[in-house]
């Protein structure tokens, strides 16, 4: 066995089991961190990937940030919120057969693809260091597109702002 | 020691990391262990005391026996506590801090040092899960004080993190990298550390990293005299002493940070390279004690608005600055 294999299934355990923890967790904030460790291990198999940048990013944007504002946002509202007990009824049933159908129909197609194999010999970094070729990417070929995404970004935060300042007014 | 990746594992490689992560981990636990010591005498120094100096010669044990003393206390879980995260926090706030560790070039020979391509985002991404663990102290010891620091720590953290991140824009513009190594060999390249050309990017770390240490002009998440000790206030024995081990973790981590960005990091003149890291990380970590003997606190209200109002539009004239320098000149 490998360093990378063993490193993907000791990971892909870690993810499997927050998730599983985030499902029966029976407080909110439980959840929200094991959302945290869902995050890092989804980082974990980028750098497993050798997509440094990715993985970072998705360390201090989703793990970082992300997970501290669901932790405040839980924290300055409702603190002791709790789900009831688990109970099965119709509507579960019907769910977990779909759960299970979904499953079935993913793995199916997962198995009947072909997969490309990736070429060793071939960079697709070009030479460059990972930042460095994700930098040449966005600025040069995809410079519109980021910048129309970044436009995006920016109306979304106004709207938030000016949202919440209506909202103020009203009472 | 070459890239774990691409080596078939075997025992002596495996070995081999165990006994790098050892190694940086006991040189951290020393490093932390005397800057506690030395912190104490330099207070006691800058106050006209004596500081520590009953436990072995000149006090040079003070350190071990209250580690000692932390670790055989008593557990002690308050009754009221969300027991699983109370456990949990001190663990999350201690492993990042030891992690950041991985990045920095302690010598010319990086042994130890993870070649990153992205050293600098690796460090700044990694030392943000602290926060959690810090919120998660307050949050999971069920005390208002506790609640009040954890959640001051976890903004002022949040806040001063972005004029940090961006004063440290300015270095890896000025190197074209973003890892350490390179940022180093660059300096040495260009013949001058780069605390002379970013010297305005420079000032804005000072500030944002003490803020980021939570220390002294910064030390609001635990005034002692508003909120008893702030986020780990209900904590005692060994996951109290996980809390400070993290700070002087960090304080470590920080310095060695500052010395690779600004100081030129291993490289000098006539000494070894490990010496010259080991002087520019000793000469940040006595600034933050001066500091810490010389400055009253910050009040809570001026905290924010330093950082959103004063810090992060100098660092984006930094920013600016630099990015025409390196296009014109």
């Amino acid at each position: 066995m490998s360093g990378p294999l063993i490193a993907f299934y000791v990971i892909a355990l870690c993810v499997l089991s927050c998730a599983v923890l985030l499902l029966s967790a029976r407080r909110v904030i439980h959840m929200a961190l094991s959302v945290g460790g869902v995050f890092i291990g989804c980082a974990a198999l980028y750098l497993l990937l050798d997509a440094e940048f990715v993985g970072v990013a998705q360390i201090l944007i989703y793990a970082g940030a992300i997970t501290i504002l669901i932790l405040f946002a839980i924290m300055l509202t409702n603190h002791e919120a709790q789900e009831p007990p688990f109970r099965w009824n119709v509507r579960n049933v019907l769910s977990a057969l779909g759960c299970l159908l979904l499953c079935a129909v993913i793995l199916l197609s997962i198995r009947r693809t072909a997969w490309p194999v990736p070429d060793a010999s071939v960079d697709i970094n070009g030479g460059n260091s990972n930042p460095v070729a994700i930098g040449m990417a966005l600025f040069k070929q995809y410079a519109i597109p980021f910048e129309l995404v970044s436009l995006l970004l920016i109306v979304a935060l106004v709207g938030a702002v000016l949202l919440a300042r209506s909202r103020k007014e009203d009472e | 020691m070459g890239n774990w990746q691409t080596q078939p594992l075997t025992l002596p490689s495996v070995l081999a990391m165990v006994l790098g992560a050892v190694i940086v981990l006991v040189l951290a636990l020393g490093v932390v262990t005397y800057t506690i010591y030395v912190q104490r005498k330099l207070l006691g120094w800058m106050q006209l005391r004596i500081g520590p100096n009953r436990v072995g010669p000149l006090g040079l044990f003070q350190t071990i026996a209250d580690i000692i003393k932390l670790l055989i206390k008593e557990d002690v879980v308050p009754a009221s506590a969300d027991r699983p995260l109370f456990l949990l926090a001190p663990v999350l706030a201690f492993v990042p801090s030891f992690l950041v560790l991985a990045v920095v070039p302690f010598s010319a020979h990086h042994v130890f040092t993870a070649n990153l391509s992205i050293g600098v985002l690796f460090y700044l991404a990694v030392s943000a899960i602290t926060i959690h663990g810090v919120m998660l102290a307050g949050w999971a010891s069920n005390n208002k004080y506790a609640l009040i620091g954890g959640m001051r720590s976890a903004a002022q953290m949040l806040s001063y993190e972005i004029p940090l991140g961006l004063s440290l824009v300015g270095v890896v513009l000025m190197a074209g990298s973003l890892n350490l190594n390179d940022i180093v060999l660059a300096q040495q390249h260009s013949g001058w550390w780069n605390v002379i050309p970013q010297i305005l990017g420079f000032l804005v770390f000072l500030v944002a990293s003490t803020a980021e240490l939570n220390r002294t002009p910064f030390d609001l998440p635990e005034a002692e005299s508003e909120l008893v000790a702030g986020y780990h206030v209900e904590y005692s024995g060994f996951r109290f002493a996980f809390f400070m081990l993290t700070e002087y973790v960090y304080l470590f981590a920080m310095a060695g940070l500052c010395a690779t960005l600004f100081l030129g990091g291993w490289s000098g003149p006539w000494l070894p390279g490990w010496l010259w890291f080991a002087i520019k990380v000793v000469l940040f970590i006595f600034f933050q004690f001066w500091l810490q003997a010389t400055l009253p606190r910050m009040r809570v209200d001026q905290l924010m608005t330093f950082s959103w109002k004063v810090l992060l539009p100098v660092s984006l004239v930094n920013l600016v600055l630099t990015g025409f320098i390196k296009a014109f000149w």
